[in-house]
């Protein structure tokens, strides 16, 4: 690299921005492209362009750095309030998958003998298409179903292709994530989130979330902002995480037994009066039936149950009571509330309950319902509008409470299973390896007629399809914009910004408008990527021209204001104490203590899982970069409490064999004293199986294989932390 | 001429190796090319306990010991107190890593040069307005600066939270620690 072409700058020059370094040295990748194409030139052309990262949904806005269209540098940008200038490790590190050696490069169709052989995009078209006929003509368009972990393009592209097609059901990753607290919300508040206002808030309690671990990095700013400022910050969690950098007091609840504690708080307000009863009167509907059942919660009773003492649960109901409004339970994500246990979505609607208590909502400091912005409707004439399928999406009349934008995918895998489903497309989906028990799964998606994945890597769910379809990284395409809530709402793109690495490779938009084509509605694909951006962005008062210039936009003029009385969008218009829908399900009408379906003795564990900060799910760990921090700090253990491992004549290194119900596997030991003691943990991230992600094949355990496959009773998640395991020591 | 050096807070490090990839990504290194090396520690017994992450790197100590014992003049101090290898004289006969008492001299595996932290702000060119590690850093635990510049961030830093290098006075590092 010549240094000539950039202007040199030290440390002692001052701290000119990026800003003043493009005017110095760097282009657009527009401009760039432009100049390659106009000449041949010597000199190396340097470019910024902003995007969004790809490493987690959180999808970071940042600027790339390139040089001769090859990344050479990532910067978080400053303006984006998910990352608010800074990038986590993992997106560093992700970066690189656009370079991997192991990227998908042509498409592939399995032969007869089970092996994939390359085949052109033209002839995968027209087989998949022809069999997409063939199901629809002996099952109806409700017999094709798609999974996608929502990504602007992605999300957009995979609804409309499949909709297109006849056919609602289009899932998400939710079941093994957020699906339990999304309709345990939807059951009670009528919303599928909330933010809670930590920087403002006298008292924030997470459970089972984990901000320093599972990194947003505006997230763990907040935290540490409110930290500082003095806010109470409690962690419930049965792992003392990484986030206690930033609390004030971990309670290691035994895993399952959130909704005890919950309660018990609640009881307490109760009892002694000390929730905000106007607030309550106002806002409530069968208020005095949940009360009825608190009363036999006492801190006593979960004391027995969280093993947290009664001493501790009191006084953090009393902690609440003092600092409401300005006070939460934070609304958690995947573990305890999320997709974990047996009572999970229960769980959800008791923190709703609970929030209701501190009279918290909308209030400085509690839990927000921040301001949204979305693309307006677009021109039908250049962008046709998709006839509403016929039969609505599939699983919910078994799991009615699911949050319907997303589904059961779970009940899909059945379905598949029973033949309902027969065609499934997947969009960056490693549903196989991590959304349940694989050996059920790859049993599930084995009965379809036809699987379809498209992916940048050999995941094991492309493992197990018929065809798989090359998509470029992340880094090579433009995708439509990404809208996000907030205090000030915001709008952000993900743009090209390196060169296509790969030359058959085609970006999701494309394969997705080819296969309508071939499919036969192509009719409502007659537009690019790019004008459909620029159309949503239209609809807002910017364009795509302007949002490339500065990554990420604000609409000011939406911002929150505190104080508003929410519309809640429940069949009451009111947050429900008690819901009839819930009755209909087969649950009651209030939350009441529901137990784990499974429980450890005293000579097992309950199997949970984490993350670490440096993996997202399974799609980071065939990443060089990160996966040598897993090896170099021994990363794949299990962690077990001390107390527990003396017991057992288990010392800290030592490998020791696991097994659940449906899996074995052998692992080396962490022993802490961050841990309950009723728990084994293990991270959530490997025992990848796919050969061809040779980086990270072989590499650890993988949680779900120790899980067996179940589905949450009503709510439709995996209940992916219901699992005993017993340990023994290898060579003892 | 400055003197360069580096504020450490582990009361803020949350551990998650952000500072470690930015490096690695930054200043285009070999995923096993670690110029930072993480320690954890544990304290208290259950349900009582806490935990404390130590990153560590090049101290940059004044009287490097790894250039100190370096045989062919690689490793040498330059402009702004900077230890810097040379990778043309480096024979990678790996005194240094025997010498640095902090292990945290590295083996480039495509080069063998053994290489270290290069306090990377003082050549950085494109973008980048401090370390990587410091830039990266998503709770400011890290500060950088000149050492001589009492005004500077990192010297008031020092001053005021009673930043101490590591190991005492091991060596005359110029990475200042709060634990």
């Amino acid at each position: 690299m010549s240094e000539k072409a950039i202007t040199r700058r030290s440390f002692l020059a001052g701290s000119a921005g990026v800003a003043t370094l493009v005017a110095g040295g760097f282009v657009g990748f527009g401009s760039w492209k432009q100049a390659k194409a106009a000449e041949k030139t010597e000199q190396p052309v340097l470019a910024t362009a902003h995007s969004m990262c790809n490493a987690c949904s959180s999808k970071c806005g940042f600027t790339a750095y390139t040089i001769d269209g090859k990344l050479r540098k990532l910067i978080g940008d400053a303006e984006n309030p998910m990352c608010k200038g800074k990038l986590c490790a993992r997106g560093y590190g992700y970066s690189q998958i656009a370079y991997s050696k192991d990227r998908l490069t042509d498409p592939l169709r399995k032969n007869e003998r089970g092996e994939f052989e390359a085949v052109s995009w033209d002839q995968a078209y027209s087989e998949i298409a022809e069999k997409v006929a063939s199901i629809i003509g002996s099952d109806g368009p409700q017999a094709i179903a798609a999974v996608q972990d929502p990504r602007p393009s992605g999300k957009y592209y995979t609804t409309r292709f499949v909709n297109a097609l006849g056919s609602a059901n289009v899932y998400t990753h939710a079941a093994a994530c957020d699906l339990s607290r999304a309709s345990g919300f939807l059951q009670t508040i009528g919303a599928s989130t909330y933010s809670s206002d930590i920087v403002n808030s006298k008292m924030t309690m997470f459970i089972g979330r984990n901000y320093a671990d599972a990194i947003r990095p505006s997230s763990v700013a907040q935290l540490q902002q409110a930290h500082e400022s003095g806010a109470r910050i409690v962690i419930v969690d049965p792992r003392c995480n990484n986030t206690i950098a930033f609390a004030d007091e971990w309670v290691p609840i035994n895993p399952g037994t959130d909704l005890a504690l919950i309660l018990s708080m609640a009881h307490v307000l109760v009892a002694k009066g000390l929730y905000d009863q106007e607030y309550v009167k106002a806002n409530g509907v069968g208020f005095d039936d949940w009360a009825a059942k608190l009363v036999s919660y006492t801190p006593t009773w979960a004391e027995r149950i969280t093993g947290i003492s009664a001493g501790i649960i009191e006084r953090l109901a009393l902690e609440f009571a003092e600092a409401a409004p300005a006070a939460s339970i934070e609304q958690g994500w995947r573990a305890a509330i999320g997709s974990a246990y047996r009572n999970s979505g229960e769980t959800a609607r008791a923190v709703c309950l609970f929030n209701t208590l501190l009279g918290c909502w909308n209030q400085k400091g509690g839990a927000l319902f921040t301001s949204t912005v979305n693309s307006g409707a677009l021109d039908e004439g250049r962008f046709p509008k998709v006839p509403k399928p016929a039969v609505p999406l599939l699983g919910l009349d078994d799991y009615p409470l699911a949050n319907p934008a997303t589904g059961s995918v779970l009940q899909a895998a059945k379905l598949a299973k029973d033949g309902a489903i027969k065609g499934m497309f997947f969009y960056q989906s490693n549903m196989a390896a991590g959304y349940a028990n694989p050996a059920y799964l790859a049993e599930a998606l084995g009965s379809l007629d036809l699987m379809v994945v498209i992916d940048v890597q050999m995941s094991e769910t492309a493992m197990l399809a018929d065809y798989v379809l090359p998509d470029t990284s992340y880094l090579e395409r433009t995708e439509i914009p990404e809208f996000i809530d907030g205090m000030v709402p915001a709008v952000a793109l993900r743009d090209q910004v390196i060169d296509k690495v790969l030359p058959n490779t085609r970006p999701v938009d494309q394969i997705y408008g080819e296969l309508a084509e071939a499919c036969g509605v192509g009719e409502y694909f007659p537009f690019t990527v790019e004008e459909l951006a620029d159309a949503q962005l239209r609809t807002v008062g910017l364009s795509l021209e302007s949002l490339r210039e500065v990554g990420t936009s604000f609409f000011a003029d939406k911002a929150y204001a505190y104080g508003a009385v929410p519309i809640w969008n429940t069949p009451t218009g009111k947050i429900q104490f008690t819901s009839d829908a819930c009755v209909k399900a087969g649950l009651t009408a209030t939350p009441e203590w529901l137990a784990p379906s499974v429980m450890p003795g005293s000579d097992d564990f309950r199997l949970i899982g984490g993350k670490q900060p440096i993996h997202s799910h399974t799609q980071t760990t065939n990443i060089e970069d990160l996966m040598q921090i897993t090896k170099d700090y021994d990363l794949t253990r299990v962690w077990m409490n001390a107390d527990r491992a003396a017991q057992m004549g288990i010392s800290d290194g030592d490998t020791v064999q696991i097994s659940s119900s449906v899996h074995s596997g052998t692992v080396r030991v962490k022993v802490t004293e961050r841990l309950n003691p009723t728990a084994l943990w293990i991270p959530s991230h490997y025992g990848c199986s796919s050969p061809e992600q040779h980086t990270a094949y072989g590499v650890g355990l993988r949680q779900m294989d120790f899980v067996p496959f179940h589905i949450e009773p009503a709510y439709g998640s995996a209940m992916t932390e219901e699992v005993i395991v017993t340990v023994k020591k290898v060579g003892a | 001429m400055a003197r360069y050096g580096m504020l450490i807070n582990t009361k803020k490090c949350i551990g998650c190796y952000t500072c470690l990839v930015a490096c690695h990504r930054q200043n285009n290194l070999l995923p096993t090319e670690n110029f930072i090396r993480f320690e954890e520690r544990e304290t208290g017994t259950y349900p009582n306990v806490g935990v404390e992450n130590i990153p560590l790197q090049c101290m940059h100590c004044e009287d490097a010991p790894c250039a100190a014992v370096c045989p062919t003049g690689a490793t040498y101090i330059g402009p702004g107190g900077v230890v810097a290898v040379e990778e043309g004289r480096c024979i990678g006969c790996k005194y240094c890593m025997a010498a640095c008492p902090y292990q945290v001299r590295v083996v480039n595996e495509s080069t063998g040069t053994v290489d270290k932290c290069r306090f990377c702000t003082v050549t950085a060119t494109d973008g980048t307005k401090t370390c990587s590690c410091v830039e990266a850093c998503l709770t400011g635990a890290r500060t950088f600066g000149d050492l001589d510049d009492p005004e500077s961030d990192v010297s008031k830093a020092i001053v005021e939270l009673n930043a101490k290098p590591i190991a005492g006075d091991l060596t005359k590092a110029k990475i200042f620690y709060v634990r």
